[in-house]
């Protein structure tokens, strides 16, 4: 029987990461329904979850000839600088060193730069707009693609880490259906926040095993290393916001 | 061609955001490798290096990022 020790934190980590990348795929989606329509916007969604679904039908049993220490070793090196970027950024938004992902503005500058996208090409204006909408889907999803397949494929939760992202997919697009706009609310940098300290924690943890360590508590450690990573994120999120604090006055 | 181009740069920088970064990241797993596979050290050291460089790492990269950004400016 499967452990909650082993499946929570690779579901999770996959549910509260798609949410992220779902919710910025769902505002270019949406740009493309207010200016053209949702025609365009629908077929360049499907298409890109066509090419996506191709990807993972391809990639999928492929996986299963790798040897499984490799595996864990090239998946666990791509979480840490993954998961650790992550990480920086959300400690940096946090600390105020850059600014807050902003949903709203993102569709206002999308929905400026597709206008003008379709104004300088007068014809097969549907088409550019169906390539917006395919080119966001595309890109989000293969980063969802990439972490399912990284927080599962190391211990075969394959199946549990694509049910959290499919969760987040379906939260995202019931919620937006009803409000009909940007998510904005959605607390982006907390989440990215929480997915950059699981995807490190996860980073750490196959890297090491790929490389023959045998962690004490095993499955168990990942939450040693997630309440690690938090704590310097936050410690150095608070610390690079004094000196702008101070700098301010 | 231009989505290609965009997949390829979107994955590309999906892992090598930042180059420093990048670079401490692997120097720190290949100093717990080399420990782990060429020194008679308990596996768990190679473990412990690993989880607290990566910290380290993090923790380094986001203190010097507002230096760097004010060092920028002033150069601009």
């Amino acid at each position: 029987m499967l452990e909650w020790s082993t499946a929570g934190p690779a579901v999770g980590a996959a549910f509260l990461a798609s949410i992220v990348e779902v919710v910025e795929a769902f505002t270019i989606v949406l740009v493309v329904a207010t200016l053209r329509g949702w025609k365009p916007a629908v077929l360049g969604t499907g298409a890109a979850l066509f090419v996506l679904a191709a990807v993972v039908v391809i990639l999928g049993p492929l996986l299963d000839q790798v040897p499984l220490h490799l595996l864990q070793l090239v998946i666990g090196v791509l979480l840490l600088l993954f998961g650790i970027g992550w990480l920086r950024k959300a400690a940096l938004r946090a600390g105020g060193v850059i600014p807050l992902h902003d949903e709203d503005a993102i569709f206002a500058k999308e929905s400026a730069g597709l206008s003008a996208e379709v104004e300088r090409q007068k014809t097969s204006q549907d088409w550019i707009a169906g390539i917006a909408a395919f080119k966001a889907v595309l890109l989000e999803g293969l980063e969802v693609i990439f972490i399912v397949i990284a927080v599962g494929a190391g211990r075969g939760l394959l199946w549990q880490a694509s049910l959290g992202a499919l969760a987040a997919c379906a939260l995202v697009l019931v919620i937006g259906a009803i409000a009909h706009r940007p998510l904005a609310r959605v607390p982006e940098n907390t989440l990215k926040f929480g997915v950059g300290v699981m995807l490190s924690a996860f980073g750490v943890f196959w890297t090491g095993e790929g490389l023959g360590v045998d962690w004490p508590g095993h499955d168990l450690a990942l939450f040693v290393f997630a309440v690690l990573f938090l704590v310097a994120g936050l410690m150095a999120a608070r610390m690079v916001r004094q000196p702008l604090k101070e700098a301010m006055q | 061609m231009n989505i290609l181009k965009d997949v390829l740069s979107e994955l590309f920088s999906m892992f090598i955001a930042d180059a420093r970064l990048t670079g401490a990241i692997l120097a720190t797993v290949v100093i717990a490798a080399l420990l782990i596979n060429l020194t008679r050290l308990p596996d768990l050291v190679g473990g412990a290096v690993l989880l607290v460089g990566c910290i380290a790492v993090l923790f380094l990269s986001v203190m010097r990022e507002p230096a760097r950004r004010a060092s920028q400016r002033s150069e601009g």
